[in-house]
Formats: C-alpha cells, structure tokens, sequence
C-alpha cells in the first residue's frame, strides 16, 4: 500500500521537478515558413492555410514590420517563434526578420520550449528557398485589400 | 490517509488551467479561441528570460516581451496591441521593462494549432497609475518615420514595406506574377 503512495506521489510530483524558467536549449534543424503568427493563430484573417504563402506575403510584412512576433511553421505543422535570426535579435520589427516573410529556409539553431510555445534562437540560416508556397491560387490575397486595385 | 490526499490537492492545484477572466474589461475581437484575460505580470524579455542574453532596458524595443505572469510564473506572449492596424505589443510594455504591471486583455487558446499562452494586450495599469489603452504603436512609427508622412494606413506608407514590394510584388514572387494577378482579378 505504501508503494502504491510513494508511487502515486512520484506520478503528482513529476511535472513540478521541471524548473519554470528552464533555459536548456536543444539544437535543431528545422524547414519551414517564416510566418506571420498572429494571423497565424487568432484566424482573424480566415484559416490557416490562408495566411501563409504567397496569399499573405503583404500582410506578412505589415505584420512582421509592426512587430508582431513571425515564426517558423515546419513542415510538420509546429510553429518556431523566433527570436533571433543569425546576428540580428531583432525580433520585433527587425530588417532580417522583414526579409524572409512567407519565405521558406532551412534553418540551424536552439529550439526552447516554454509553457507550450517553441522558441528559436537562429544561429544560421542554411538555405533561404524564397516563397515556394503559391497559396494565391487558391485564395486569391489575404486579405484582399493587402493588393491594392491598380485601377484606383 | 487524509494528509495524503491533502497533499495531492495541494501539488496538483498549480497544475490545473486557471481562469484569470474575473475583473476584465476586455473587448471582444469575435476570434475563434479568444478569452478574456486580466493578470499581474512581470514585463522580460523573451530572448534574455529563456537564454540570459540581457541586454539592457530589454532591448529597447527591437525585442519581443513576454509577460511572466506572478501567480503561476507562466510566460504568456503578447503578440498584438489593441490597435486593429497589424501591430504588435513590445512597444506598449517597453516602458515597463522589468516591472510589475496588471495587464487586460485577450488570452488565444487554441488545441487544434497549439496556441498557448498567447496575448492581445488591450490595457496596462502600473502601480497606483491609472489603466492605460495599449494603442500608442502608431504614434511612435510616425515619429519615427516623419518623411512617410501622408494619406492611409501606416503600412501603406512604411518605407522598408515599400522598398519588399515595389522589388518583390505583393505576392512577393516578382513584379511579373503581379501584373498576372491583376489582369486576372481586376
């Protein structure tokens, strides 16, 4: 009976031997895209099939230039939100950050989790593929005012 | 027995999904997974808090902040601001690096895409000081920018956005595939 008690202990205890802030990265490489997390993740903009790609890349930039966080979504689905790219820490409007919206690369660096969100500190990008997701064929630009009509 | 089971209580209840609605005033933005949310929280920096490169005053301002929040040491992260205008929330907690502050607004828990512990920040209240809206972002990118000065939305006038899409288009696959696009749907 005590052992079925020190058992049930241990089971209780467990999650809690984790330390909150722990800061043990775990070196990565991951392919995906740099997207634009809050379209991302609230679905104001619609699905998230729509607001990646060449459908969302304007909106991407207004996103990652406001300083709205961008992530790394891998092609099995996890988001990366990254937090420095190579040299730039720059992760709240930054210029490397800018450059790479709706871009897909392969990317080197230290995967720290915390309370159920992944982050990437980049130490290299080792291939930068450009935009190969042509989402706008299926759903035209999102949102559709982030293609301004040449005729206005 | 008893104060076996009264342990148990006690070390499970941190682990258990708390609800910090109570008090908030949030306004709803009719997303699919939002929740209403009002804590106390200390301001960090994200990258210094997970990694301990620290610089000072948090980065000023080219950083993400995250929100630790003081009654289960969660890091939530506020990715928006209360401005419906694609902006973000460091520049509204940057003034409050390294406080303690209370904070309301929208929590976004989503199982399907694993969203956890993400944030829209619709006001701050520090101390004995009155709330504040989160809503500054704009201000501060037009006294950054005085030359991109002009009709329409910040990010129609941001001169970095302008510079990506007069070279890359606004489907950013060249300004060839743009002119496609528009032919077809214009």
């Amino acid at each position: 009976m005590r052992g079925k008690f020190k058992a049930a202990l241990a089971v209780m205890l467990a999650p809690l031997a984790l330390p909150a802030a722990a800061s043990e990265g775990t070196r990565i490489q991951v392919t995906g895209e740099i997207i634009d997390t809050w379209c991302y993740y609230s679905g104001v903009m619609g699905g998230p099939d729509a607001v990646v790609g060449s459908a969302h890349h304007t909106c991407a930039l207004w996103c990652s230039a406001g300083g709205i966080p961008v992530g790394l979504l891998a092609e099995d689905g996890t988001v990366y939100m990254v937090l420095k790219i190579e040299q730039d820490a720059g992760s709240a409007s930054g210029d490397t950050q800018l450059s790479l919206a709706a871009h897909t690369v392969t990317a080197d660096g230290m995967l720290y989790e915390r309370d159920g969100l992944n982050y990437l500190v980049v130490s290299e990008v080792i291939s930068d593929m450009d935009i190969v997701n042509t989402t706008h064929e299926d759903y035209g630009t999102v949102p559709p005012f982030s293609f301004p009509d040449p005729n206005k | 027995m008893r104060k076996l089971l009264t342990l148990l209580a006690f070390v499970a209840s941190p682990l258990t999904a708390q609800d910090f609605s109570e008090g908030s005033e949030a306004k709803t933005w009719n997303l699919y997974a939002e929740v209403p949310a009002r804590f106390e929280a200390t301001v960090v920096d994200v990258l210094c808090e997970l990694t301990g490169d620290c610089p000072a005053n948090c980065g000023d301002g080219a950083r993400q902040l995250g929100l630790v929040r003081t009654a289960d040491d969660v890091l939530v992260l506020p990715m928006k601001n209360s401005q419906p205008a694609f902006t973000g929330a460091a520049e509204e907690l940057l003034p409050f690096c390294a406080q303690v502050i209370e904070v309301d607004g929208l929590m976004i828990e989503d199982e399907d895409l694993a969203a956890n512990n993400i944030y829209l920040v619709q006001r701050i209240k520090a101390g004995d000081a009155d709330w504040i809206k989160a809503n500054t972002w704009t201000k501060k990118w037009a006294k950054k920018y005085p030359e991109a000065k002009g009709k329409g939305p910040w990010f129609r006038r941001d001169p970095r956005i302008r510079e990506v899409t007069e070279r890359e288009g606004y489907l950013g696959l060249g300004t060839e595939a743009d002119a496609a696009y528009a032919a077809e749907n214009f």
